[in-house]
This record gives structure tokens, sequence and C-alpha cells, in this order.
């Protein structure tokens, strides 16, 4: 109590100086969660239909690089899945890349087709309900009003298949382009109203659901070991590892980076330089038998002050900034990666205030019967 | 009993291979109601025997007795409760912590040291009192003049019932007439209380307001 009395006294009568650091922790903290939105949105278009859909595990051919749109694996691929260990069922999803008349403007969007009660349909509906027949979709939610909600009918082009979407999800976007997720059947007669003269129409991939309790990267791993020809990977790994994913995550997160370390050079020199400008006063104390870990304590306190305050500031301003200013992709505060943002900036400026706590454990109270109470 | 005794103690500080004798064996009992000056120039050794008797130095030799108890002994952790409790100290220079009103500058310590806030406050309010600044007791310590800083560190020299107070210089950065005002209080306010207190000047003026002088020269206490 004596030590949080001490901070906030002293924070309370220095309102510019600790304003100003405030206000520089609460502008480091709305970038870093501004960004991680941005980044966490970009990735979700990218790769979104992926993380959202019901398959545990994801089966590409051997040379897709976990590329979705550049797979193809065998019509055979799926039943010989299905035979390995951990596999309850595999069933065969088409993905495409297709272009559609939607709200009378031509649309990219991409198409995916899997088995209607099977794996690879979205987890969630947010309006609306699942495909029940062919020529049904549930489309990405965030192009609802774009000729994508429930209702519309979009025609593709060169084609003219017309689907009708039944329902919409949240966060299943795909190459930045809104999806289309119907029967297989459906995905067939896309492909072939679009090219006439394919032979045939072979399956992207493998979309699997693993036995309760088996472990989906070891069922991946045994999947890439058994069947010829194919490599599968989990969900997390097929959304982490998507081409684009990881040059974008890698690009933000070096500014991010840069950021925090930003926030740990700021909060560890402020307290740095505030401890010593207040050497005298804390040695006066010392020398009047405060112990030192109170002194420690009350510059906790106020790192929590700061660091705390300029957080809720700064996490408050991004989501404000998201919810009102467009940044074109569906971008929001999460608050679990805001729960993890807390901890690593009140960590990192705690870690930065170590050399001030050093500092007022090394004082020597005898320095107090010195003039100006200096150091020898 | 005696508030203080001092047998034999020596303090040496070591500057590469040389050895500075600050204080060279010496031998003070200061009484359980005495007040006594200790006087002598700058450099002569006396504040360095303040610090050892308040248990801000521990002597390189010697005996060091405060109340019941064997301050030479103790350890740093040790030595900074004994400060907390039983010793009250008047700083020369840096003496109050400015942030802190009057009033929480004698708090501090105890708040600090985890006393309750009632009890703490209610004696502050006592003694700025006795002070006579009772009226300033909201005042930022920067807002305070030179002679009422020193009251106040008086005060919470006084705000843990010390067995002894310990008070450098309290003169020096105030004018003649301030300086005797300061030590007519301080002569009080120890008096009053039935406790010691050991004052380190260079003023031979200030003597008078004491029981006894004490000289000290070149880091020896004068017979």
């Amino acid at each position: 109590m004596g030590s949080f009395l001490l901070a906030w006294r002293e924070a309370r009568r220095a309102k510019g100086r600790f304003g100003l650091l405030t206000g520089a922790v609460t502008v480091l903290v709305f970038l870093v969660v501004f960004q991680q939105a941005v980044l966490d949105g970009l990735v979700t278009e990218f790769v979104g239909a992926i993380r959202n859909q019901s398959a545990d595990v994801l089966v590409y051919g051997e040379d897709a690089r976990l590329n979705l749109q550049g797979s193809v694996v065998p019509p055979v691929a799926p039943e010989q899945v299905a035979a390995v260990e951990g596999v309850a069922r595999a069933e065969p999803l088409g993905v495409a890349a297709v272009t559609v008349e939607a709200g009378g403007e031509l649309e990219d969007a991409t198409l995916f087709g899997h088995v209607l009660d099977g794996p690879g349909a979205p987890v969630e509906i947010e309006e609306g309900r699942r495909p029940e027949r062919d020529g049904e979709a549930v489309a990405s939610a965030s192009a609802a009003d774009d000729g994508f909600g429930v209702g519309d009918v979009v025609v593709v082009q060169p084609g003219g298949e017309r689907i009708e979407i039944v329902g919409t999800a949240r966060e299943t976007s795909f190459s930045v382009t809104p999806t289309l997720f119907a029967s297989y059947a459906t995905y067939e007669a896309v492909l072939l109203s679009v090219n006439p003269d394919a032979p045939a129409v072979v399956p992207s991939a493998g979309a699997v659901e693993v036995e309760d309790g088996a472990d989906p990267s070891a069922v991946a791993e045994r999947i890439t070991a058994e069947v010829e020809g194919v490599e599968a990977a989990t969900r997390d790994r097929a959304a982490d590892e998507a081409p684009g994913v990881q040059s974008v995550s890698q690009s933000l997160s070096i500014v991010l980076l840069l950021t925090y370390v930003v926030v740990t050079i700021v909060t560890g020199f402020f307290f740095l330089i505030l401890t010593v400008q207040k050497q005298p006063t804390l040695t006066l104390l010392r020398a009047v038998g405060a112990p030192a870990r109170s002194l420690v304590a009350a510059l906790g306190m106020q790192v929590l002050l700061v660091v705390g305050g300029g957080f809720v500031l700064g996490a408050a301003l991004a989501a404000l900034v998201l919810r009102v200013a467009s940044v074109g992709i569906e971008a929001g505060v999460a608050p679990a990666a805001l729960v993890t943002t807390a901890a690593a900036v009140l960590l990192l400026a705690a870690l930065a205030c170590l050399g001030a706590a050093r500092r007022i454990t090394r004082l020597d109270p005898a320095w107090a019967t010195l003039p100006g109470a200096t150091p020898r | 009993m005696p508030a203080l005794v001092m047998e034999g103690v020596r303090k040496v500080y070591r500057s590469g291979s040389e050895e500075v004798v600050a204080l060279d064996h010496a031998d003070l009992v200061v009484g359980d109601d005495e007040m006594v000056t200790l006087l002598g120039p700058s450099g002569s050794g006396k504040t360095t025997l303040l610090s050892i008797a308040g248990g801000l130095l521990t002597p390189t030799e010697g005996r060091v007795v405060v109340g019941d108890q064997v301050v030479s002994d103790l350890d740093p952790r040790q030595l900074t409760a004994f400060r907390q409790r039983q010793v009250g100290f008047v700083f020369q220079s840096v003496n109050l912590v400015p942030f802190l009103t009057a009033r929480e500058n004698l708090t501090v310590v105890g708040e600090l040291a985890g006393r309750p806030r009632r009890e703490t406050g209610e004696q502050a309010d006592r003694l700025l009192e006795e002070l006579g600044l009772s009226h300033r007791a909201g005042n930022l310590a920067t807002e305070l003049s030179g002679g009422e800083r020193q009251r106040v560190a008086i005060g919470r020299a006084l705000m843990n019932d010390p067995k002894l107070v310990l008070v450098d210089e309290p003169t020096s950065a105030l004018d003649t007439k301030m300086g005797e005002a300061v030590m007519e209080l301080l002569r009080n306010e120890i008096t009053g209380r039935g406790i010691a207190a050991v004052v380190v000047t260079h003023d031979t003026r200030m003597t008078h307001y004491t029981d006894r002088t004490v000289e000290i020269v070149d880091g020896r206490l004068q017979a």
C-alpha cells in the first residue's frame, strides 16, 4: 500500500512527465494493435476459408507445395487416404478460381466443392443455412453486400452456371476473394461449363476427418508416408504455410517486432532517467529506513500505471479506428490477441525497467549525508 | 541505559593502496535524555561518526550500541529496519521528498514500512501541530521555506518515536536568526520527549543549545 501511495502521489504531481510517457505508450500500443489486426485480417483474407472449414487434414498433390489452387490429387486418392489409420472419413475437395456475375458486376471468387455432409464445409454459418442440394452455396459474409448475400444468385462466367446463395460464413475468404462453398457436383458442373472440352474433373485435394482422439498431425504424417503422390497437412499448417501467407506474416511481423523494441526502449529509458534524477530522494528514503524492495515496488507500480494506462488507451484507439475507418479488409481487434499483446508489452516494459530497479537496490543510504546526496 | 555507546570505533576508507582514517578509535557515550553537540571543522570525521551511530555506515572496528541494540553487528537489511524504527535523522542537504506534501513527508516511511495509515496520519498531524506547521500540512516540500523544511525534517525524525535523533548541520543552509529558531525548536522537541540527540555542527554559536559539546579533529574525539 505504501509503495502504491508513493508511486501514485509522484505520478499525480508530475502529470506532464508521466502523461507524455503514457501518450507515447498509447501511440506505440495503437500501432502494435492496429498492425496486428491488419496482419490477422490479411491472413484471413488469404486463408480464412482453410482455417474455418471442417476438415482436420487436407491432402494435396505432392508437387503443390500446399497451394490448393495448384493442387491435383488422383481420383483414387480419397479412397486410399480413407484406409490410413486414424482417418474417419476422406472426401474429394475441389478448389477453383472463378469469375461470377454478382450484384450486376463481374467479381472474382473461389469455389470450394465438397461432399455436402462431409469434411471441407464451413464450420459456422452466420446467416441462412447450409447447401442441401446442387446449385446452392454458402458465401463469405464479408462479400454479402457485393451480391453474395443470402437469396442472391451468382452466375459463373463464362458457362452460365447459376448458384444460389443460401447462407453466409464469417472469415472464409481465400486468396483475397470471396468464396462459395457448394457441393462437389456443383464444382464439377461449374468447371465443365467453363471448359466443356475437359475430359474429366479431378479433385484438387482430399478433405479428411480424423477419428475421435486421433492426433491430426500424426494422421497427416501417416497419409504422406503411406499414400503415393500426396502431401497431407493439418488445417493449421495448411493455413500457416499457404503461399503468400508466410511472406505477408514475416514482413508485418518485422514491423511489429520493431514497434515492440521501441516500446521497450522508450519505457526503459524513461524510468532509468527518472530514477537517476530522483536518486537524492530515493537515497533519503533509504537512509530513513525505507526498504529497497518497497522503492522497487513503487517503480513497478508506476510502470504498471503508465504502461497499463497507455495500453488501454492505445487498444481502445485502435479498436475505434478499425471500426470507423475502412482498411479494405475484414480487420478487428481479437480479444485473445489483445491479451497476448498486453502481456508482451507489460513483460517487455518490466524487463526494460530492470536497470532502474537495479539502480535503486544499489543505492547506498550513506550518500544521504553528502551534499546533494550524490554517489561518491 | 545510555542512548548511544561507541567503543573504540574506527572507520577506514581505502583509496587504491592508500588508507584514509576517517574516525580513529572513537569512544562516546550519550545519555538517554542527553543532547550532545559534535563540533569540528569540515573533514574532521563528524558526519562519519553520525553515520555509523545511525547505521548508515558500518565501522571498520569497534562496537556501537543504540539503546539495547548492538548496531555494529547488523547486516544491511537489519540496519534498514533499525533506521526505520530506532533512530531519527535530520540531514544537512536533501531533507524532504519534493513531490510529497509536508504531511506525506512525515507519513511516507511508516507507510512504506507497512504501519497503519490512520496511526501514521494521526501522529503526523500531532507533530505538525507541535511544530506550528498544521497550516502547511498540504503544501509540497518545494513550496516550503528553508526553515519550514527543517521543521518538517525534525518532525519526520520524530515519527518513529526514536531513542536517538541524529542531526547533521541543521543550520548550515539557514541565516543566523532562522538557525537559532530551528535549534531552539530542536531542543524543545528533544528534551520534551526525554530522548537523546547528537547534533553535528561546525558553528560554535549553536553549541549552547545542547547539554554538552564534544570536539572532533582529524577523526579523533577530544577529551
